[in-house]
This record gives structure tokens, sequence and C-alpha cells, in this order.
């Protein structure tokens, strides 16, 4: 949410901190105890040993709005903004009996990224500090919605509002497209037929696109945080310390987001102005004991997330008179207990051992409505225990050998009860049809209670815990050469407490990892390394049978079953997961017929789900998948002169995934860093480089559809392409067509280049002048291959003999994705004194980039999604800023 | 004794680099840190040398009340040929006992034997068998201290040391979806620690997760409704350091979600043939305009369209992330 403190361009700054600026700003004019009289020192030598102050004073101009070029910088806005900048310290000399000593910052003082510092302390005594700290971050300038209300929790449409449809096609059906007049107007094939639109259907959409787009209007959505921390530490005695910190960040603003509703014919979405209204707190504390040989931590961390927001609720652009809700992030909090202790056995023989334990809760009240029938409890009363235990043993047994053995526990602990929850889909009506009996038996529910279209769910608390074990040794060969050793092995677990089946794709996984890094550097002018690491992760067992965990019913046999068998036991019995056989239509009959009707894979409806939530058969999730990992790293450092220094960098990365037949499959990364730094002179500089990124992901599926007894589309029998020739062997071989498997080929290829060049002390070191370039060319491809049928539209009952029935539609690459960007950015200083000067900075940011993505954005683009014209980022802006700073 | 009233001995008391403590007890009973001892260094080291050191009094290192507080001689020795001026192998003058930098300076373990005679603990207490120590990083590497400010601990300038080593990660940072790094809005050190730590990457938490919840509270939950890789790791589906999709994804949607999910429209080819100009379906290879829609699940949002809260969701309606 948009409040008044953010509204404004500068904004404001806490009235606390001023009043603490302004406290310790009034400090500065004081000199410190045991301080001289500035006129007793050298100015020369106190430039170079006492502390000094400065501030900075300015304005700058922006040539171009631009929420890209500004997103993190401040620098949206077209027109003239604040420079501002102080640095004040004050304090004891270095040669004081005291040791006091502040600090006062403060930067971007005109822009929303102000941050402001203080620190106040006795140096071996304690130390204060406060911060303020300002954050925007753009999320788009192009957001365009119909929708009231922005910035709140409840979206509503105005009352003109005129539900779009092409009426050529349907005079009912929504259809987002009709907003625009081209589409409107245009043929369409309706019924195998050109048709063009009467004047009645241009009439009707002339109407309704001059009653709609006025009322969209745009939006400029973005976040902001301000983030406040106060701390303080104290040194108790020489060997004990006390750490306190405590911060709050507010959060608020707008950001795009996408929203669901049921609609006649199928679902619709909006990109919503979600409101942002959050406050995050967060303590941190710690007492300390060091000593030669010992140390010892006893720590504490609490963060509590406040929502302000507890859900969005929006009308449906289909069907104005429904509106539906959507949660938002909620409130949860965690508090953790960390110990560390460190014990030197000998000068070369160390043990640390960390021990943590986190317990987060979260109870925020459920959102329930008539989509919603069956809740069992108002609130989740949800309690994840983190444990983690570290151990770690480094000794150096000779001078040229080190080692070390490390052991790590890492456990979530999900102690959220499962529970079985039943609601309807994006606000969908309840159908008439009750579930089966034996499901409301088994839920415990009266018979009326749910209906066919209810989604019957149980939660899946994933809980997940950690062993590992590293053991690495570096041995170097004299002076020159090094080699190091480092193996791993990791075990991870993972599970759901309470749910009626293992939950999860992979209960067990292990790892083991090898790597072999040899460094050198013969001379202090050359420096090189280069490491290979091979990672190998095995799977137990793959459980293709994890989703039924979330659909409780898979385990209940539907009173049309025979034998008392259930979707989970019939599948045992066969021994298939949910995609069920690998084979052809064929009719099916009893249970069969009931589970897996006509060989295709598990029917939802025996679980009682909206969507058939099985994969395919060698579906292999990547996170948990069996995989191999080969890691290459290399540098070198070399510099030929005292002028010049080269290195160059490689990084290799490839991720294989040998049992998974769809998924991910490969991942390869590897990039070549080249730089190079020429020092001309003492005042002159210039380091160039550039980095080359290929990244690459490979990966399989399959768009099977349903095996049918049909023959022909309309009585067409034909199909165009493909692996089958008619639609009746089409449709009898969906799980098992060939052609139905796709893949994709994704690749960025991503060049930086980048060049800085420092010359000082011109025009009698008066003037200093950098200038950094950075330009970066990314290209993203996505070769698809594959393809899938798709019924003709000329197909008709009347269409005449030999018409095609339906085509194969090979898959086609995407269109690259390209961004460009330029930044230069030009720093001068010219000295007025040897206590001032003016700084002159320009800014030239260019950025093209087009991404496909956004053609869906617009009007005319998808048809069940409401545009919100959103754009590519796309900018050339300048900036100039000319500012006195002066130092005291 | 005031030496500022004489400039020269001034001088000649403030030099060389004090980073911390002595490297040993040895050194400890000879080092000698108060500006008297300092002025063994300063004789020959004044402010006119290459690389400037005298700013090091207005740094924490040179404030002398402090007990603690080191002279030059605590972290370079004595240094007792380099004083006398000794032509070492090289025939040229013998270098100090110890010397500070990433290359053609003192082991990096005797380095950091000596700053951690004082910096032992905390951050630290880690940092052997750290990633760094192991591959002989020292802290002159990283941190700059004979001038007033040094650079890796303002997060305006600390992604440029980092940099400076991690160049894939430098090159990410300029790509579209990003941390707010370049902006000086945020440090590496906000999210790793250097030193060493218990979590992967040197994250400054136990976990990926952990680390990430500092800042994204909202995603830790837990919700009634969880998403099983993101409870598992973040980095699963995020790249943290950029990424050419936005919201710093590892891949574009929906085939970053593709490669879970193959049930239902999870199922379906999504390719250029899905476009609105996309010859999804042929008409005498035309597709009349008011067909040509796009696939939802491959434009705009694409999977998020609809499926928005994939972090998790807290609705009893909310199994499929859409509410």
């Amino acid at each position: 949410m948009i409040t008044n403190r953010t509204v404004t361009r500068c904004g404001t700054i806490p009235v606390g901190l001023l009043l603490l600026g302004a406290s310790l700003c009034a400090m500065a004019a004081e000199p410190a105890k045991d301080q001289p009289a500035k006129d007793q020192i050298d100015p020369a030598v106190a430039e170079l040993t006492q502390l000094s102050s400065f501030f900075e004073l300015g304005a700058g101009w922006v040539s171009d709005d631009s929420f890209k070029f500004g997103e993190y910088n401040g620098l949206q806005d077209k027109g003239v903004y604040g420079v501002g900048s102080f640095d004040l310290r004050g304090g004891a000399r270095y040669d004081s009996s005291d040791t006091t000593r502040w600090r006062i910052t403060g930067t971007d003082l005109g822009l929303d990224t102000r941050a402001i510092t203080a620190e106040y302390g006795k140096q071996g005594k304690f130390r204060l500090n406060l911060a303020f700290d300002d954050l925007r971050r753009n999320r788009s300038d192009s957001y365009q919605t119909p929708y009231l209300g922005v910035g709140g929790s409840v979206l509503t449409l105005p009352a003109g509002w005129v539900v779009p449809t092409v009426p050529v096609l349907s005079a009912t059906s929504p259809n987002a497209r009709g907003l625009s007049g081209a589409v409107a107007s245009s043929s369409a094939l309706v019924g195998g037929v050109l048709t063009a639109p009467t004047p009645a259907q241009l009439a009707t959409s002339s109407a309704l696109i001059a009653a709609d787009l006025p009322l969209f209007r745009h939006y400029d959505l973005y976040t902001k945080r301000e983030r406040f921390e106060v701390g303080g530490s104290f040194l108790l005695t020489p060997k004990w310390e006390l750490a306190i910190t405590a911060r709050r960040e507010n959060k608020d603003g707008t950001k795009p987001m996408g929203s669901v509703s049921r609609s006649t014919g199928g679902d619709i979405a909006a990109i919503l102005a979600d409101p942002i209204d959050q406050t995050t707190d967060q303590l941190s504390a710690s007492v300390a004991f060091h000593s030669h040989a010992n140390s010892l931590q006893l720590g504490y961390y609490g963060s509590k997330f406040s929502n302000n927001i507890a859900s969005l609720t929006w009308t449906n652009w289909a069907q104005p008179a429904t509106s539906m809700t959507m949660s938002s992030a909620p409130g949860n909090q965690a508090h953790q207990l960390t110990l560390a202790a460190r014990h030197d056995f000998t000068s070369k023989t160390r043990l640390v051992v960390t021990g943590s334990y986190i317990r987060n809760t979260q109870n925020a009240a459920y959102i329930v409505d008539a989509t919603t029938p069956l809740v069992p409890v108002p609130s989740l009363d949800g309690l994840v225990v983190t444990k983690a235990f570290n151990l770690k043993l480094t000794s150096r047994p000779r001078r040229n050998l080190s080692v070390d053995l490390g052991y790590k526990f890492d456990e979530r602990d999900n102690r959220t009860p499962v529970r079985t929850y039943a609601y309807y889909d994006a606000n969908d009506a309840a159908s008439a049809t009750p579930i089966d009996a034996a499901f409301s038996a088994a839920l415990g529910v009266p018979a009326t209670l749910l209906m066919s279209n209810v989604n019957v769910n149980a939660s899946r608390p994933y809980s997940r815990r950690l062993n590992e074990l590293t053991a690495n040794a570096d041995l170097h060969f004299g002076a020159t050469q090094a080699l190091r050793l480092a193996l791993g092995s990791q075990d991870l677990h993972r599970w759901c407490d309470g749910s009626w089946i293992d939950c999860m794709d992979a209960a067990n996984t292990k790892e083991h990892s090898a790597g072999l890094e040899w460094r050198a550097s013969p001379n202090p002018r050359l420096n090189a390394r280069l490491g290979y690491t091979y990672t190998r992760r095995t799977v137990d067992a793959y459980n293709e049978n994890a989703f039924l965990a979330l659909v409780p019913l898979a385990n209940v046999s539907p009173s049309t079953a025979t034998g008392g068998e259930s979707a989970y036991s019939f599948m045992l019995a066969n021994g298939w997961n949910g995609f069920g056989p690998a084979a052809g239509y064929a009719l099916t009959t009893g249970n069969m017929n009931l589970f897996f009707p006509l060989n295709n894979a598990l029917a939802n409806s025996t679980y009682q789900n909206g969507n058939r939530i099985s994969e395919l058969l060698g579906m292999r999730r990547y996170n948990m998948a069996d995989r191999n990992r080969d890691r290459v790293r290399g540098s070198l450092d070399w510099e030929p002169g005292e002028h010049l220094s080269l290195q160059g960098n490689v990084d290799y990365h490839q991720d294989k995934f040998p049992d998974s037949r769809y998924g991910l499959i490969d991942a390869r990364d590897w990039a070549l860093s080249l730089d190079g730094t020429y020092t001309f002179s003492e005042n002159m500089s210039l380091t160039l480089f550039a980095t080359h990124e290929d990244q690459r992901a490979r990966s399989n599926g399959n768009t099977y559809v349903t095996n049918s007894a049909a023959t022909s589309v309309n009585g067409n029998t034909i199909v165009s392409g493909g692996c089958f020739a008619t639609i009746a062997l089409r449709n009898a071989s969906n799980k098992i067509d060939p052609c139905l498997d796709w893949s994709t080929d994704m690749g960025n290829k991503i060049n930086v280049f980048g060049a800085t060049i420092d010359r000082k002390n011109l025009r009698a070191s008066h003037l200093d002048v950098g200038a950094q370039l950075v330009v970066s060319r990314a290209r993203s491809d996505n070769a698809v291959a594959g393809g899938n049928y798709s019924n003709s539209p000329l197909a008709v009952a009347t269409a005449p003999p030999g018409t095609i029935a339906a085509y194969y539609i090979p898959a086609a690459p995407l269109p690259t994705v390209v961004t460009d960007s330029l930044e230069l950015r030009v720093n001068a200083r010219y000295a007025l004194s040897a206590f001032s000067m003016l700084r002159l900075q320009y800014i030239y940011g260019d950025m093209s980039s087009n991404d496909y993505a956004y053609q869906g954005m617009q009007i005319g683009g998808l048809s069940g999604v409401l545009p919100s014209m959103e754009t590519a980022p796309h900018y050339i802006v300048h900036v100039v800023a000319v500012s006195y700073a002066h130092r005291f | 004794m005031n030496i500022l009233k004489k400039r020269a001995p001034w001088l000649g008391a403030i030099m060389l680099g004090m980073g911390f403590a002595v490297a040993n007890a040895q050194d400890a009973a000879v080092a000698d840190r108060t500006l008297a001892g300092d002025q063994v260094c300063t004789r020959c080291h004044d402010e006119t040398v290459a690389k400037p050191i005298l700013a090091m009094y207005k740094t924490p290192h040179g404030l002398k009340a402090d007990e603690r507080t080191p002279g030059c001689q605590s972290c370079h020795g004595p240094s007792v040929a380099h004083v006398k001026n000794v032509a070492g192998s090289g025939k040229r003058r013998t270098p100090p006992d110890v010397t500070f930098g990433l290359h053609g300076a003192s082991d990096a373990s005797v380095q950091a034997g000596v700053c951690l005679g004082c910096h032992e603990g905390g951050k630290r207490t880690l940092w052997m068998g750290s990633q760094h120590e192991s591959q002989d990083i020292p802290c002159a590497g990283c941190h700059r201290v004979h001038i007033a400010a040094d650079p890796v601990l303002t997060k305006a300038t600390q992604p440029e040391v980092c940099f400076a080593c991690h160049k894939t990660q430098r090159a990410q940072a300029h790509l579209i979806s990003t941390h707010p790094l370049a902006a000086g809005k945020m440090g590496c050190t906000d999210c790793h620690n250097p030193h060493g730590s218990t979590g992967p990457h040197l994250l400054v938490r136990n976990s990926v997760n952990e680390t990430c919840y500092t800042c994204h509270a909202e995603k830790r939950g837990p919700f009634l409704w969880e998403h099983s890789p993101v409870t598992d790791d973040c980095t699963n589906c995020h790249t943290p350091h950029g990424s050419t999709t936005a919201s710093l994804l590892k891949a574009r949607v929906p085939w970053l979600c593709q490669e879970c999910h193959s049930g239902d429209h999870g199922a379906q080819v999504d390719s250029g043939a899905n476009l609105q100009d996309g010859a999804f379906t042929t008409v005498d290879g035309i597709n009349p305009l008011a067909n040509a829609a796009a696939r939802a699940q491959l434009a705009a949002r694409a999977c998020l369209n609809c499926h928005v809260l994939v972090h998790g969701s807290n609705h009893p309606a909310g199994a499929k992330f859409q509410r």
C-alpha cells in the first residue's frame, strides 16, 4: 500500500534520525577530549591523519522517465533531483588518550534510495549504531488496468465495464481479445467457414471497446522497503562481548500479480496490482567469549513477519457479478537459538562446533467462503522446527599439509498436522451431483456437502534431514604449488509426517563428491589454479506415486469399485504408477474401466481432484533425480610487467540426469572471463574486461492426451503429418505415440564487456576524471522439437470428403529474447581548494529488449487473460549531476 | 609527546601498515605498538610512498588509546633485517617479516595468523578450512587497512572487490533481472560470509532458505500448501546473482515448471507454434486473426498467470497455488 510517506519523490527522513544527526553534528563543533585545537595542527598532517568530514550538495537532472533504468537507483523519474550526501566523523584523534569516536553518514538524500547511518562508541568498550535505509524497487511503469481500488485489497470493476467478447466467434463467451478492434473486425473461422463479422457484431464490438478501453488506467507499480536498525556491541571484558541488533523493515507498494477465476468455458486470468503492506521485525543478540584457545558464542535471532493485508479480492472481469479472494502471505515468526564453540587443541588443531534450533510458527486465520466447504480448522497452527549441527575439525599436522573434517546435520521438521480440505477451483460453482458416497463417508461429511467437481486435498508438510560429511586435504609442494583433495558425502532424507502415503518423489538421496584442485604460483607475477569436482547423486528409489499424498481419497474404494479396490491398491496390484499402462486404446471393463479407462492415465475422478496430477512414466523432478555433476574452475593471474596485469577465469558446470526420461535431462553452463589492467602512470589506468557465458538446459516432455475410440472429427478421418494417418489410429495410440514426445533446448548466450579508465591530477592536479562503461548483451533461445495434433477448424460435418481432420503441428523455436544494455558513467572532480571540490557526474543508460511474453499482455493477445499493457523494458536516459563537496 | 609540533618526527612516527595483533607470542615480546615503535618504520615510509598509509590513523587500527590497537611491528613483525636495510637475495631490501597482499607476499596462513590474532571469533570462527582460506586467499586479498575506508566494508563498493575474482557473478549482475548490487543497495555480505560459514556457498546462515528468509520472510511460512522445491532450496528455481529471466529464475516459464510437472496441462508442448503468429492451426497456411489467440500458458506470465502463489498458499482452496 502506498502511504503518504512514500508518495513524494524525495520522501521523508525519520525524525529520530534527523535528531540524532543534529546531535552528532553539534558534537562535531566541539573539539574532542584531548584533541588539540585545529589551529595547532599542521594542515598537511591533519589532512593525512585526522578524522575529517564532508558534505556534498547539488542537483541532478534525469532526461526521461524509466522504471527499469531506475529500478533500484531511485532515478526513475524525469526531472530534477537533489544530490545530497554527507559523512561526518568526530571523536578522538589517533594519539588521544580517549577512544570515543562517532560517525554519521547520509547518501542519496534526494532520492528514494537514501540511507543514513550513525555510530557512536568508545573503541574497546562499546559501539552503538543506528541506520535507516530506503530501497525502492520499480516493478512496472507501463501497467494498465480497469480495476478500481489499486493499492487496496479490494479491486472492483467500474460500473461501465462490459464483458469483452469477439462476437463473430461467440456472442456470449468472454474473450479479452475482443478489446482489440482489429481482432473484432477480422473474419473468423466459424463452423469451418471463414466468416466476416456482421454489422451488428461490429457494432457490439465497437460499443464494448468504447466502453472498456477508456476504463484502463495507468498505474506505476513499485515497492519500497524502509529499514530501520538500531544496535550496539559492548566489550564487557577483554574476553566477553555482548551484541544486540534490532531491525524493522516496512515494505509497501504494489506489484503485478496473476489471478485466475472460473468462467463459463474455462478459466480466465487478470494481472492485478497486488497490494503490499508488510512489516518484518528482526532481533539478534549474542554474547560471546573469546580467549586464545577457546571461543563460545550464544546467540538469539528472532524474525517476525506481519502482513497488514490478509487477502486480495477482485471482481471477475468475465462475470462481474462475482468476485473471488486470494490469500496473502500469512504472518509468521521464527525464533532461533545458536551456539558456537571453538577449541584449539594446539596452535595447529582446531575444533568448531555449532548448533542451531529454530522454531517457526504460523497461525493466520484462514479465508473461507462458499468455495471451501470443508475446512477442518480455522487456522493452520503450523510449526516447523529446524535443527542444525555442524562440526569442523581442522588441523595442520605438517607445515605443508592441512586437513579438515566436517560434519553437518540440518533438519527441517515440519510438525504441522496433515489435514484434508475440500474446495472448488477458482470460484467454480458446485455441481449438482454429490461426490461418491464412499468418499463422503471416508471424510465423515454429509453426503450432500461435497459435489462432484470438488477437490479433496490433504496438506503435505515437507520435512528434510541432511547429514553430510566432508574431508579436505591441502598439500603444498614447496612454496610454488599446492594440491587440494576434497571429498564429500551427503545423505538427504525427506518426508511428510502424517501423510497417508510417502509424499516425496525421492525419500532418500545420496550424494558423493570428489574434487581435485591444483594451484601454482611459480613467481609472484604468475598464479594459476585449476580444479575439477565430480558429484554423483543417487536416489534410493524414485517414488512415482508420491503425488497421491495430495489426494487421500485415492486410498478409498469408490462405491462403484469392486473388491474394495481403491485407486492406489489397483495401481499397486497392476504394478503401475498414475500414468497406468503404457499401451494403446483398449476397451476396458470393471475396475480397469473405473481407474484406467481405455488404458488412460489414472482417472482423477477416482481420487477426487479437478486435474490429473499423475506424472509421465519416467518423469524425474530434477531436484530429486539421479544426477552426475561435473565442475571445472580455473583462473590465471599474470603480471607480465609492472604496468600490466591480466586475468583469465573459466567456470564450467554440467549436470546430467541419467535416469530422467522426462523432465530436465541435462544442464550446462560455462563462462570465460578475461580482464586486463594497464597502468600508464600513477595518474592513469585502464581496465578492460569481457565475460562470455553460455547456459544451456534441455528437457523432455510428452503431450499425451487420452486414448479414445473416436474415429473421426465430425466425420473427417485423415490426419496430416504426425505418426498416424487416421484419427482412429491416433486416438488409439495417445500413450504410445512417439510424435507426442517433445523436447526443449534452452540457451542463454551472454556477453558482458566493461572498461574503466581513471585519469588523475589533470589541470595542475585539480582535476580527476574517471569513466566506466558496461555493455551487456543477452540472447535467449529455445529450440522446441516435437509437436502435437490439432483438430482442423475446417473439419466440420459438412466438409467435403478428404478434408483433413487434424494436423500434426510441429513445434517451432521461440523467438529470440534479446536484452541489450549499455551504461556509461563519467565522473569528474575538480578541486577548488584543498577542502572543496566540484563534482560532475554523467550517466548514459541505454536498454533495448524484446520478449514474446509481453505479446500476451497486449490488447488482442490472449483470449483468457485481461491485458495489462506491460511492455518490455526499453530506455535511453541521460543523467547529469553537479554538486559541491566540502571537507572539513 | 606531542609529535604534531615536529612534523618530520611525526611523519616518522606514523608508518607502515598495521593490521592487527602479533603473529605469535615471540613477536609480541619485541613488537612496539606505540607511536615511538611506529617511528622505526616511518623514518623511511612517509606519505610520499606509492601506497600512502597515514590514513590508517583515521581508522580503528590507528587509535592508540585502545590498548588493543596494533603498531606497525605488531603486524609486520620487528623486521630487523628490513630496518637495517639488509639486501636480500634479489639485491633488494629484505622485506619486512610479514608482508600482506594477494600475491608476492607472506603465506596467506601467516597473514591470516596476524589478523586473527585479534580478530579471531565472531564471524571468523569458521575461517580455518573455509573456501577462501583453503584457496590461500589472505585477509589483505580483500581488505585494505591502510586507507581511511576499506572498500570491502562499504556496501556500494564491496561487490567490485568480490568481483575481482568472481567474474561470472560480475557479468550476471548486469543482466536484466538482478538483486540491487549494482545500485549499491545490497552487498555480497548480505548473503555471504566470506570468512567461513556453516551454510553452503559461504552463506550467512545454515541453509540457502534461511539466508533468503532474512529479507524475504513472507516466503518462510509454513504454509498450508507447501511447494516441495521451495521448502527444499530456493535455488532450485532461482539464480541469485542475475538472470535473463524475470524474478531471477533459472529458466523461463513454462518450461521451468514443466521440468517437474508433466500432468494435465503441464504435459502440453509450448513452442513458437503456440504464439499468436504461430502455425498452431492451419488453414491454407493462414490463421485468421480472430482465431489466433496465443496460448495463455506460454505468454504474459505463463504458468504464473494462474498459479500465482508458487511459494506456498495459506488459503484452504490454494492447493494449486491459485489462491
